[in-house]
């Protein structure tokens, strides 16, 4: 009895082979999922620079934040949504590509940097780059990974597109 | 699609063939083939100069509607993004031309690579008008920000070009051969 994993099982279902078996849809979702994430990685990087001070000292942080996280979460959804989609197409290939494991991490890594900073770091942000206020060491530091990080992911994922057959 | 056939057929009976057969041997070319990190890595510099671009174009747009930026005036907005907007576009050239050099026959003899090419033109020249009109309209915006209709639907237009720009950037590997 040959053993059927869960990722086969998504793979299957009529969602994934639909997408799989119809010629235009991977690449159209593909391109949803690009114009999505080139939003995501630019404007998260307007904050993160911000935070860093090199660039945008006009503006307050806290105003460069209520910019910027609208349209992130808006984003983001959206290359959830449509990044799910292409996973369920070739579930069990991608589980099989460490590439793609790694780029899962790092965003979770990317996710739990964030939330930080929400909940500890961001505390007394309104005063932020007023005369005697500096943006604390620690803010910066999670504005220079968050950077980071969002550099590695789309590398991951790119690299991913080149090793699909390699692992599985 | 039989017409994006046709163009590719077109283009099979150019130049082109010969030229883009005569840049993959070049020591660069050679080079990026023969590095498994090379073409991932030139792609995402490639994505992240795309990511600067369009998140600053998206920025000052959102701002023209209304929906961000109500801290600082249209000139702050516009000062602010707009030598990242040109900045990311020089980077997205050079990278671009570092990957067409990486993959010249596949790039060149791609009927899909050509319609970006033309799209990326006018995508350029749409942001230059948009943003001469932007420089134009500062004094009367902070005036009153109420009607500058060419503004507004300038800035939809252009957001636009850019999102058909990145399409066809992602159907390259999808042109019909």
């Amino acid at each position: 009895m040959s053993s059927v994993t869960i990722w086969q099982q998504i793979e299957a279902t009529p969602l994934g082979t639909t997408i799989a078996e119809a010629e235009l849809l991977f690449p159209t979702i593909e391109t949803v999922h690009v114009i999505a994430l080139v939003t995501v990685i630019g404007v998260i990087a307007l904050m993160d620079l911000r935070l860093l001070g090199l660039v945008g000292g006009s503006k307050s942080v806290a105003a460069m934040e209520r910019d910027t996280v609208p349209v992130v979460w808006t984003a983001f959804a959206l290359a959830l949504l449509s990044g799910g989609l292409l996973f369920v197409s070739k579930a069990a290939t991608y589980m099989a590509n460490p590439y793609f494991l790694w780029k899962m991490g790092l965003m979770l890594l990317a996710a739990l940097n964030m939330a930080i900073f929400h909940l500890v770091w961001s505390k007394g942000m309104a005063d932020w780059g007023r005369p005697g206020h500096q943006v604390p060491t620690a803010a910066k530091l999670s504005g220079l990974l968050s950077l980071a990080l969002w550099m590695v992911i789309p590398l991951c994922g790119r690299i991913v597109g080149f090793t699909l057959g390699v692992y599985y | 699609m039989e017409w994006l056939f046709d163009l590719t057929e077109k283009l099979r009976g150019t130049q082109l063939v010969e030229f883009s057969l005569w840049v993959s041997d070049w020591p660069l070319a050679i080079w990026l083939q023969s590095h498994f990190l090379a073409i991932p890595g030139f792609q995402t510099l490639h994505i992240i100069a795309i990511a600067a671009l369009f998140s600053t174009v998206l920025m000052l747009n959102l701002k023209i509607w209304g929906l961000t930026g109500g801290d600082q005036s249209l000139e702050a907005a516009y000062r602010r993004y707009r030598p990242w907007t040109w900045g990311a576009l020089s980077a997205l050239v050079l990278t671009g031309i570092v990957l067409l050099i990486s993959e010249p026959v596949r790039n060149m003899v791609n009927s899909i690579f050509w319609m970006k090419m033309v799209l990326l033109a006018v995508a350029i020249a749409g942001t230059f008008a948009f943003h001469r009109s932007v420089r134009g309209q500062l004094a009367t915006w902070e005036a009153s920000p109420a009607g500058h209709a060419t503004l507004r639907s300038g800035a939809i237009a252009v957001t636009l070009l850019w999102c058909a720009v990145i399409t066809g950037g992602r159907w390259i590997a999808y042109a019909p051969v």
